[in-house]
């Protein structure tokens, strides 16, 4: 039932998801943050089976610590993307694999490029303008496909956000109430209130 | 230094002496240097490896006794020292070329084969509970690449490619003699007179078919590269070959 | 719904004179919801061997990868480039030894064989997604596409075709397949390779 998107701008990445920590029909939680920050400079959602997303990220979280410690550098967007991806195609075929998908977004210091990879379960991998996951992704693909653009500024950005958001309200039965959005740029993460 | 005997340092393990030398190793060496000698001479249109088939008493079958062994079509290997030890390095190295072809569909290039065995010859200097190989190996092969390659292989594991060489009891001077014998356009059927006259040198009794094995690589023509599998098995025409009894004969008549 | 058809996506590769050609689309789907149309799925090997690997999607990268520490093992160990007919029983060994649990492939490889007078000779082979190669003389195909692809290609392909002529015959065969195919299409990638040069061009396609 999580709802997660993300789009890349001119020199940024927003990641957005929704708030709800649900069992059944019930909302236990309105407050939840699905957005992790694994390093100075990338973001990561994740979505999927209760449980397995935790924790995934904080594993995901812990090793990528561990790298940067290790090597007193961060890994880049897309050598952490493809490490991420690796432990979820390595999981699929394992006794008990992670269901969780993923909207990584980063931006990559050494090329000055904002950076975003779409990855679900099974580790499917692909660099993409723009992703959502989960019901949300029905409505806010075809409105990002008309309306994303990779040369907007933040602000702009936001707008293009707040329609996903608001078309998901409008027409999804079970939408949620609230989103957590964070911004990465060449400045670092940061949360923003929209 | 290491005592005649070997010393503190020479049982069980491979440990370095004081003096920085692997005695068994050294050992392994003097095991090679009894055997009977072997040689490899490389050609321009092949390589020829023979060696000397002493049986200790008269009463042994000696048709049984191989000491040229092919290991796939296109390599084939010769050994001074110890046989049991050849044996189990004759088994391994077919395993790793059929090995080999079930991942690439075709036969190593002989300097891998080489590599493989020489591996498996350096693993035996350091694991536990193992002594090195008493062998030095001659390998000859073809392959697409190099073309004609002639390795030696000594029982520290290291190796090296060779126009021509000789190992074991007289292999000093056999190679004394192949260093006056060889230049570099030398022909197959050259190379495989001077083996035998190299083999005539430090040999005791007499030279026959019976008392010497050789094995020749071929370098195919380019008619026979052109035309690729040959029709049916779909297998490469092989390279390697040992010479049977009456070729060996014939040579030895000449 | 097989898993083969989950990600969508094709590829093929024809022969033609002195020249072979590889194509594939460039869509990633999760069934019928398309999710990038970014994807390739075609990777350069060696300098003159190419493999496009069609299937899903998680399978194309992690495949991709495998073969790559394969070949670079490979090359390193044997000081030598492994000719595209070596890297098609590669290709085949290393999906058999995932018999019982394969990956989701079904690989497609084009290349220039060096032969031993030094001269090219076009190579193309396919693997089922257990490694059973089909080794083929014109052209081979693979994906949600294939029957299309087999169709059009079939009409389309001739002997000797120079590689500007591949090209076009190869771009025509895999954009009419693509779009009688929901699962593949949202543009593609040709590759021509020449003795001398490979060319990669990008297509624009039909993006419904």
């Amino acid at each position: 039932m999580d709802i997660s998107f993300a789009l890349t701008g001119k020199g940024y990445v927003i990641v957005a998801a929704d708030t709800t920590a649900a069992r059944s029909i019930v909302k236990m939680k309105s407050d939840e943050d699905k957005i992790k920050v694994l390093s100075p400079h990338l973001l990561m959602a994740f979505s999927g089976e209760p449980g397995d997303t935790v924790n995934f990220a904080e594993y995901v979280e812990r090793n990528l610590r561990l790298y940067h410690i290790r090597h007193t550098y961060a890994l880049r967007p897309a050598s952490a993307a493809s490490w991420i991806r690796r432990s979820l195609a390595e999981s699929l075929r394992s006794r008990s694999p992670y269901a969780v998908n993923l909207l990584l977004g980063g931006y990559d210091t050494a090329t000055h490029t904002p950076e975003l990879y779409w990855v679900d379960y099974m580790g499917t991998l692909t660099s993409v303008p723009f992703g959502a996951h989960g019901y949300g992704s029905y409505f806010a693909l075809s409105l990002l496909d008309r309306y994303h653009d990779p040369e907007a500024n933040l602000e702009e950005g936001l707008a293009t956000l707040r329609r996903c958001i608001d078309e998901v309200s409008k027409r999804l039965v079970v939408s949620p109430g609230k989103y957590k959005v964070k911004v990465v740029d060449k400045d670092g993460v940061r949360e923003i209130e929209l | 230094m290491a005592s005649a005997d070997g010393g503190a340092y020479s049982y069980s393990l491979t440990v370095f002496s004081p003096s920085g030398k692997l005695v068994q190793i050294e050992h392994a060496l003097a095991a090679v240097g009894q055997g009977t000698t072997s040689l490899g001479i490389k050609a321009t249109n092949g390589i020829v490896i023979a060696t000397e088939k002493k049986s200790p008493s008269i009463l042994i079958d000696d048709s049984m006794i191989e000491k040229v062994a092919i290991i796939c079509p296109n390599i084939g290997m010769v050994y001074s020292g110890m046989g049991p030890d050849f044996r189990v390095l004759v088994a391994r190295a077919r395993k790793a070329a059929q090995g080999y072809w079930k991942i690439y569909g075709e036969y190593p290039p002989t300097k891998v084969l080489t590599q493989e065995l020489a591996t498996i010859m350096q693993q035996a200097t350091h694991s536990g509970g193992v002594r090195p190989y008493g062998v030095s190996l001659l390998i000859a092969g073809w392959d697409i690449t190099r073309g004609p390659s002639l390795y030696q292989v000594d029982p520290s594991g290291s190796f090296w490619a060779w126009k021509a060489s000789a190992i074991g009891k007289n292999m000093v001077n056999a190679k004394t003699f192949l260093e006056k014998r060889y230049n570099d356009d030398i022909s197959l059927e050259d190379a495989i007179h001077t083996a035998l006259l190299t083999l005539k040198e430090g040999f005791e009794g007499s030279m026959t078919e019976k008392t010497i094995e050789i094995g020749v690589v071929t370098v195919p023509s380019q008619a026979d590269l052109e035309s690729g599998k040959m029709e049916g098995t779909g297998r490469i025409k092989p390279t390697f070959r040992k010479l049977t009894e009456e070729e060996i004969r014939d040579y030895l008549a000449m | 719904m097989s898993i083969m058809q989950y990600n969508g996506g094709s590829t093929i590769a024809m022969v033609g004179k002195d020249c072979v050609a590889i194509a594939c689309d460039l869509r990633l789907g999760n069934q019928a919801l398309g999710i990038s149309s970014n994807f390739e799925k075609i990777f350069a090997m060696t300098e003159r061997t190419y493999i496009g690997l069609p299937g899903l999607a998680t399978d194309v990268t992690t495949l991709h990868e495998q073969l790559r520490y394969r070949l670079n093992m490979y090359t390193i160990k044997e000081e030598r480039t492994m000719e595209p007919e070596t890297f098609i029983h590669l290709v085949s060994s290393t999906l058999y030894e995932k018999r019982w649990g394969p990956y989701f492939i079904e690989p497609v490889l084009a290349g220039l064989q060096r032969m031993p007078g030094g001269s090219f000779r076009p190579f193309i082979a396919s693997t089922d997604l257990i490694g059973c190669i089909n080794f083929a003389k014109d052209f081979v195909v693979a994906g949600t596409a294939s029957e299309k692809l087999f169709g059009v290609a079939e009409g389309l392909w001739e002997p000797d075709l120079a590689p500007e002529d591949l090209f076009e015959t190869i771009s025509q065969t895999l954009l009419n397949a693509v779009d009688r195919d929901a699962y593949s299409g949202w543009g593609a990638v040709v590759y021509v390779i020449t003795e001398d040069k490979v060319i990669k061009r990008t297509l624009k396609g039909r993006m419904d």
